[in-house]
């Protein structure tokens, strides 16, 4: 492997990941509000979406002024008090769409990555 | 990695000082919504590691540069270090002033110190005029040919030829006639200038 591959490999996963992120955080409040260390923990555990969890406060602070989210304070039992992220009405109908269009994308990427290109002369 | 007596602060100072580009509100948005993770994680997680859960928050630049990002470049309060800023951004007014001036002076201190002061007015003028980002290629050269080396071969010219041969009025007559050329170059260089760059 030349050096560089790597990063190459980490850049492509970084902009697919910038591309998806804010849907799968908007997705992870469809049933119920969430708190910030809740939402990375969530996300850490998917593998591929994982990143440096400090990268996601700058998406929530976007989405809450595009008034995706809304926050409301919730006191907890146990330490301080938690921000909770919750979907407004326009960020359900954006999950929503995204949610429409994602299988189309999925599987036309897919068809590019698994065909195999028909060899010359190939008639059948 | 320094050792400190409060990590935390440190982690926070570090990311505020990478973040002195963004708008103060979104820097106090951003401190604040990462100085809340940190006390959230440590409640949860009473055991681990102060540093562990800061690595995990990542470094301070990545999380600064997702924040310009996300911002938007309107939103970038000054040229950080990769900012499209043009290079020598010099207010328009200083080179057409330098040039136009220059003349005023050596009327005004024919003696002294009028004519060196002029001369270095107007080779400093034309530099800033060259290196300018307000103008095209094509207007900086009509400029200086306008503002720079016509009036200065002219006087040249003047000088060489001998001041003898003309009456003083003459010669303020002349020197005149220069000047409105150097007004009119240099009004015409302020309207023409480009007053939105990047």
């Amino acid at each position: 492997m030349e050096p560089g591959d790597s990063t190459k490999q980490a850049r492509a996963a970084a902009q697919l990941r910038k591309g998806v992120l804010e849907y799968c955080v908007l997705a992870l409040m469809r049933d119920r509000p969430r708190y910030g260390v809740e939402l990375l923990h969530a996300l850490g555990e998917s593998g591929a979406l994982a990143t440096g969890q400090g990268t996601v406060y700058p998406l929530l602070s976007r989405l809450r002024r595009d008034d995706l989210v809304a926050t409301t304070w919730q006191e907890s039992a146990s330490g301080p008090p938690r921000r909770y992220y919750a979907l407004t009405d326009s960020g359900r109908a954006a999950l929503d769409e995204f949610t429409r269009v994602w299988p189309g994308f999925r599987d036309a990427v897919d068809a590019f990555l698994t065909a195999s290109p028909p060899s010359p002369g190939d008639h059948s | 990695m320094k050792t400190s007596a409060d990590p935390v602060r440190d982690y926070l100072a570090a990311v505020g000082r990478e973040a002195s580009a963004l708008p103060a509100d979104r820097r106090q948005e951003l401190l604040a919504d990462l100085a809340e993770h940190i006390e959230v994680a440590r409640a949860e997680r009473p055991g681990a590691a102060i540093g562990g859960i800061l690595a995990e928050l990542g470094d301070p630049r990545a999380i600064v540069a997702t924040a310009l990002a996300e911002a938007g470049p309107g939103a970038r309060v000054r040229s950080g270090g990769d900012a499209p800023v043009p290079r020598g951004r010099v207010h328009p007014l200083v080179p057409l002033l330098m040039l136009t001036l220059s003349l005023l002076l050596t009327m005004v201190f024919p003696d002294h110190p009028g004519p060196l002061v002029g001369v270095l007015f107007r080779i400093t003028g034309a530099v800033l005029l060259c290196t300018s980002v307000h103008w095209t290629a094509v207007r900086k050269t009509t400029g200086v040919l306008l503002t720079a080396v016509v009036p200065s071969a002219v006087i040249g010219v003047w000088n060489l030829s001998g001041t003898g041969s003309l009456s003083d009025s003459g010669a303020f007559a002349a020197n005149l006639v220069t000047l409105a050329l150097l007004a009119c170059a240099s009004a015409w260089l302020w309207r023409v200038r480009r007053t939105r760059l990047g």
